[in-house]
């Protein structure tokens, strides 16, 4: 062999032994492509339709009902003054005492604010799907997974995170929600998915009486061998059907959420959910059980959805409620991270973006202020914000305006993806909007 | 006087021939009958329709209590189950929960001892609707004789867990 060939075949040796997938013993194919920013993320689907004009924009009910009251009702994330007239948002009899800020420091001055994006769909369950799959969702069925893969697949795939490091906390199982832990994509698909719970229905009165009173087997004793038996039958039985979906949970995994399961059943019955200091509603309430999730697994990554704003529909009054109420559940939610989980503060980033806006002009439906109700449907319920703050995240940052709209709703895929060192396995699935960037690099 | 004349004759000639030709005995064609190959599969393998939840919670609340589950019941179960994203480990919550009450219809250990193979089949037909085979008669046989801590109770539990219990 020339000198020259040996060179070459052995570079070409060298170069393949590198570019050819082994497996890590985390399981995972490939070796991450960047470093980590953040060990873990907490990404809050904000609330349920949000218009802008009550929330970044500040104008209260100058925008809305043609009343010269504007002011910020989300204190704990957004800078700003309070309205100081016609309040009916806050806590006692008709809402007039706002709920005091939890955080000292707002999380718009903690970290970044991008306060004009561009959300894909003017609708819960297609937004949803965009911030979870960072794909246009326009193919997506209403009754469907997920057809793209979501960033709980992206994540334990190519991050080899196990089934209980990533977590999907649910407002409830209405709209298709408990169907957004994982896609129907072939590539990705259960195996990759996220643990769900919706803690309002799996630790409420009905849950409590078909899960709370749990038989506690002896592991090794009875159910080692209750195992050993199912696997049996499970290798007995040809499936000619469909596979059944497996997270991937181990016996361990399991047995830890049962634990958990236990541990929540009774402090619920004890009153000591770690709720905010106002948990008058659905969307507060789900943010206490999600507070006691991260404390007893310390996800990597969480999923927390909230809903109540989409009162929306009918009720100018409680929307406005429910708004306060999710930026004071999102408050507590980090302060809680930063005090009460040590192994979580400091090295944790927070993304918060609605998954749709809501419309220019109400619907005609008023209540009993006499203010009108807002639908989502027209191209002012396409215009959200997103909200970043935490580890390696540039503080008091505005990105954008509301003439300049900077960012997709989209890119929050791709910008986990970089904050875990995956942006480029994620990029070469090939499966987000050609559009999207991380908004690390729309800074 | 001939009964037919050359003229006649010379007509029938061709059909004489065609008889001749045609319309004589044939031998016996041997034939040979074979069976087609077939792949053969186990007895459960019909089951290919998954259950859904609703589906899943009333039979076997049928199995464990041998009545009917009430439609409020069923449904409360059935959200119960859907706020859970792991459903393998949802429905051993709930076994495990149903397994607590003081209903549930349960041979005893004894019972089951003294007939292992009756047992199995009872329970075979009770929750997978069909006959086990002897291979999976026999492995249960020897699993229960040489495991004292296996009852009645843990072998129901692995069968409304295991993945044929899930279609029908």
């Amino acid at each position: 062999m020339r000198r020259r060939e040996f060179i070459k075949k052995t570079g070409m040796a060298t170069a393949a032994a590198f570019a050819v997938p082994y497996l890590l013993p985390s399981g995972r194919l490939f070796a991450k492509t960047g470093g980590l920013m953040a060990k873990h993320v907490i990404y809050v689907m904000f609330a349920g339709g949000v218009r802008q004009q009550e929330s970044v924009l500040q104008r209260y009910l100058d925008d809305s009902q043609n009343l010269p009251y504007g002011g910020n009702i989300m204190n704990n994330m957004l800078n700003g003054a309070a309205p100081n007239q016609k309040i009916v948002y806050g806590t006692g009899a008709g809402g007039l005492s706002p709920i005091p800020a939890i955080l000292s420091q707002s999380l718009q001055s903690q970290g970044t604010l991008f306060p004009e994006v561009r959300s894909g769909s003017a609708g819960h369950y297609t937004g949803l799907n965009e911030l979870l799959q960072g794909s246009s969702a326009l193919t997506q069925g209403l009754k469907q997974k997920p057809v793209n893969p979501t960033i709980f697949e992206y994540l334990r795939r190519h991050s080899g995170l196990p089934a209980s490091k990533v977590w999907f906390v649910g407002n409830g199982i209405n709209g298709s929600i408990p169907l957004l832990n994982y896609s129907e994509h072939s590539n990705y698909g259960p195996t990759y998915g996220a643990n769900f719970f919706a803690p309002l229905v799996t630790f409420s009165d009905k849950g409590k009486k078909y899960f709370a009173d749990a038989k506690v087997y002896h592991p090794q004793e009875q159910l080692a061998p209750m195992y050993e038996m199912k696997y049996f039958l499970d290798n007995s039985f040809t499936n000619a059907g469909k596979p059944i979906p497996n997270l991937g949970n181990t016996e361990a995994e399991k047995q830890d959420i049962k634990l958990f399961m236990k541990s929540m059943f009774a402090k619920t019955d004890a009153g000591t959910i770690a709720m905010p200091p106002i948990s008058d509603n659905g969307d507060a309430m789900n943010i206490g059980y999600a507070c006691e999730l991260m404390q007893w697994f310390k996800p990597a990554f969480t999923v927390v959805n909230l809903g109540g704003v989409d009162a929306c529909h009918s009720n100018f009054t409680k929307y406005l409620s429910a708004l306060h109420r999710a930026d004071h559940a999102v408050g507590h939610l980090w302060n809680y991270i930063q005090t009460q989980i040590p192994e979580m503060a400091g090295n944790t980033i927070i993304m918060a973006s609605p998954e749709c806006g809501r419309n220019l002009k109400p619907n005609g439906i008023k209540d009993l202020n006499n203010w009108y109700a807002y639908d989502h449907s027209d191209p002012n319920a396409l215009r959200i914000f997103t909200l970043m703050a935490g580890s390696g995240v540039q503080s008091n940052l505005l990105v954008g305006s509301e003439s300049n709209p900077k960012g997709l709703s989209t890119d929050n895929v791709l910008t986990i993806a970089d904050i875990f060192g995956i942006k480029n396995d994620v990029l070469g699935a090939g499966l987000v909007n050609g559009n999207s960037m991380s908004l690390f690099d729309r800074i | 006087m001939p009964i037919l004349n050359k003229k006649t004759a010379l007509l029938f000639l061709p059909l004489v021939l065609f008889c001749m030709l045609f319309c004589h005995c044939k031998k016996d064609v041997e034939r040979i009958y074979e069976v087609n190959n077939i792949d053969l599969l186990p007895p459960n393998t019909i089951k290919n329709k998954n259950k859904t939840n609703e589906q899943y919670v009333s039979i076997l609340y049928a199995n464990l209590f041998q009545k009917a589950l009430s439609a409020n019941q069923l449904f409360e179960i059935s959200q119960c189950l859907q706020s859970k994203g792991d459903q393998v480990l949802a429905r051993e919550v709930l076994i495990s929960n149903l397994m607590n009450k003081k209903n549930v219809i349960i041979p005893t250990d004894s019972v089951m001892r003294l007939d292992i193979d009756k047992f199995i089949t009872e329970t075979y037909i009770r929750f997978l609707v069909r006959r086990p085979t002897e291979a999976e008669k026999t492995y249960f046989r020897n699993y229960v004789k040489s495991n004292a801590n296996v009852t009645p109770e843990l072998i129901y539990f692995s069968f409304a867990l295991s993945d044929e219990y899930m279609f029908y």
